[in-house]
């Protein structure tokens, strides 16, 4: 069944005094459950693609369609989580995970019941009343995802939650989303530059072109899981993904 | 403040009131017009035990949290309608920085026409001369908000006034610190100031009895007194919060 699809996206980024078209008409279609890694050259707007989707920003043409609805807004059911977490450093972890329920009105005891439930998930009932200064990135990003899975999604959208990561952080959380998507069933866009990352997370892989961008090739990846960065039978589909991203690369420079 | 701070500090200061006990008993300048600090200690230790100056003292810290508290108050509110509505920002922005650029005192006439020699005249002279350093930067400190803030929470169904209370303000709180130590400072000078030219009650009422009387060393000591007020008030309240400010948002 199809969740999210998006039709003809079309962004333009305002450069000095002429427009750049960044999107190019985009289409994808996005299965329920699927775990899709958006990779593409920097700039070509993968990251744009996101927030036009979570309704952060509006396309200048094309449409995002959620259930078979069109969207144009923010809605609970299509939650980010950002490159930098954008923790609130004024709340506890604990508060910043019941951020959401608040917002809409849900009383405190089964707020603390819900986030009891992720802050374990995500192993962070140790840190519930601590503040995000006290937290390493990794640990920071543990929680950008308790607070976005609190929300109950369908669709999470990540903009290269891992890219600030040391690498055995973002080995540990590479494990760790696998088993998440496993256990939530969540529907999952996941932006990042990082090829290995891509073919270890997804169900298939979508690499995006060069300014004007389009969806270029779309790489199903069927390994069982969970899977590892330094799998073996990986090293082709990289080879593969790397083969498509190159020229790409080597067109925006 | 390591202990080598500390002793300079101490010596700098008992330094300097031997260099006035020095000049005061060089009989340079005669006794009533430059006392020596024994003698403001005494007036300092008279006015304490008739208790003129606790209660100097506590009427104008009661003037001044009243007026503080308007100003805090309003700033904020006119700092957030600035910074959410541009049309607000254009017009009424643009007065408040005019406004900003007048001196508390400037408005004790207009006080004094509005409301008399009256508590609410130095109240207002307090809050006004206050209220748009909490304004402006109730303002800045919004504008300069990470955006992603703004919209993770808009994401997560933050609207309206939640927004504003939920996610704004405590984004803001760093830079409205600032604006409360800044509208402090003014209203701590307007206070004084107000008190001195309505002369009832009051620590600028004490000095302005000082002058009459020709009692330079009353005059020293209620400045003493008010000195030792700001820098406790700027060393322990603000510097506490601040520091705890900014270690948790991340900014130190």
């Amino acid at each position: 069944m199809t969740k999210l699809e998006t039709k003809g996206i079309v962004k333009f980024f305002k450069h000095d005094s002429h427009n750049l078209m960044a999107l190019g008409g985009v289409d994808l279609e996005v299965e329920d459950g699927d775990f899709v890694c958006l990779v593409g050259p920097s700039g070509c707007g993968k990251s744009t693609f996101l927030r036009i989707i979570a309704g952060l920003e509006k396309p200048d043409e094309g449409e995002v369609i959620f259930d078979g609805k069109p969207v144009t807004t923010t809605g609970p059911e299509r939650i980010m989580v950002f490159q930098e977490g954008a923790l609130f450093p004024w709340l506890k972890v604990q508060d910043n995970v019941e951020f959401g329920l608040k917002m809409a009105g849900i009383p405190k005891e089964k707020r603390s019941q819900i986030s009891k439930r992720y802050l374990d998930m995500m192993q962070l009932t140790k840190f519930a009343d601590s503040f995000t200064f006290q937290l390493s990135t990794g640990m920071k990003q543990r929680v950008a995802i308790a607070r976005a899975l609190v929300m109950d999604p369908d669709v999470l959208l990540m903009d290269e939650p891992f890219a600030a990561l040391d690498a055995q952080t973002r080995d540990l959380l590479l494990v760790e989303m696998q088993l998440i998507w496993e256990k939530t069933k969540k529907t999952i866009l996941f932006v990042t530059h990082n090829v290995a990352e891509a073919a270890v997370l997804g169900t298939k892989v979508a690499v995006f072109s060069n300014r004007p961008s389009k969806i270029k090739k779309q790489i199903p990846v069927n390994f069982k899981r969970p899977r590892l960065a330094e799998d073996e039978n990986l090293t082709g589909l990289q080879q593969e993904i790397l083969a498509e991203l190159r020229p790409e690369v080597k067109k925006s420079q | 403040m390591n202990k080598i701070t500390l002793a300079k500090k101490i010596a700098f200061y008992i330094i300097l009131v031997i260099l006035w006990q020095t000049i005061s008993m060089s009989d340079i300048w005669p006794n009533n017009i430059f006392p020596s600090p024994y003698e403001v200690g005494e007036d300092l230790a008279y006015m304490a035990s008739d208790g003129s100056l606790f209660f100097g003292i506590g009427t104008t810290i009661l003037r001044l949290i009243v007026g503080l508290a308007i100003a805090i108050a309003g700033g904020i509110v006119l700092g957030v309608l600035m910074a959410r509505i541009e049309t607000i920002n254009q017009t009424i922005g643009s007065l408040v920085l005019g406004l900003q650029s007048i001196p508390s005192i400037a408005w004790v006439p207009l006080a004094i026409l509005w409301f008399g020699l009256t508590d609410t005249g130095i109240i207002f002279v307090t809050a006004i001369g206050a209220m748009f350093a909490v304004t402006i930067n109730t303002y800045t400190g919004i504008k300069n908000i990470d955006p992603h803030y703004v919209e993770a929470a808009r994401n997560m169904g933050a609207k309206g006034t939640q927004l504003i209370t939920s996610v704004l303000l405590p984004a803001a709180f760093p830079y409205m610190i600032s604006g409360f130590k800044q509208g402090w400072a003014f209203a701590w000078r307007g206070v004084i100031g107000a008190e001195l030219l309505f002369s009832f009650l009051g620590l600028g009422f004490l000095l302005n009895v000082g002058r009459q009387l020709n009692d330079v060393s009353q005059v020293i000591a209620i400045m003493l007194v008010i000195m030792l007020i700001g820098m406790a008030v700027d060393g322990f309240i603000f510097k506490k919060i601040e520091n705890k400010v900014m270690s948790r948002w991340g900014l130190r």
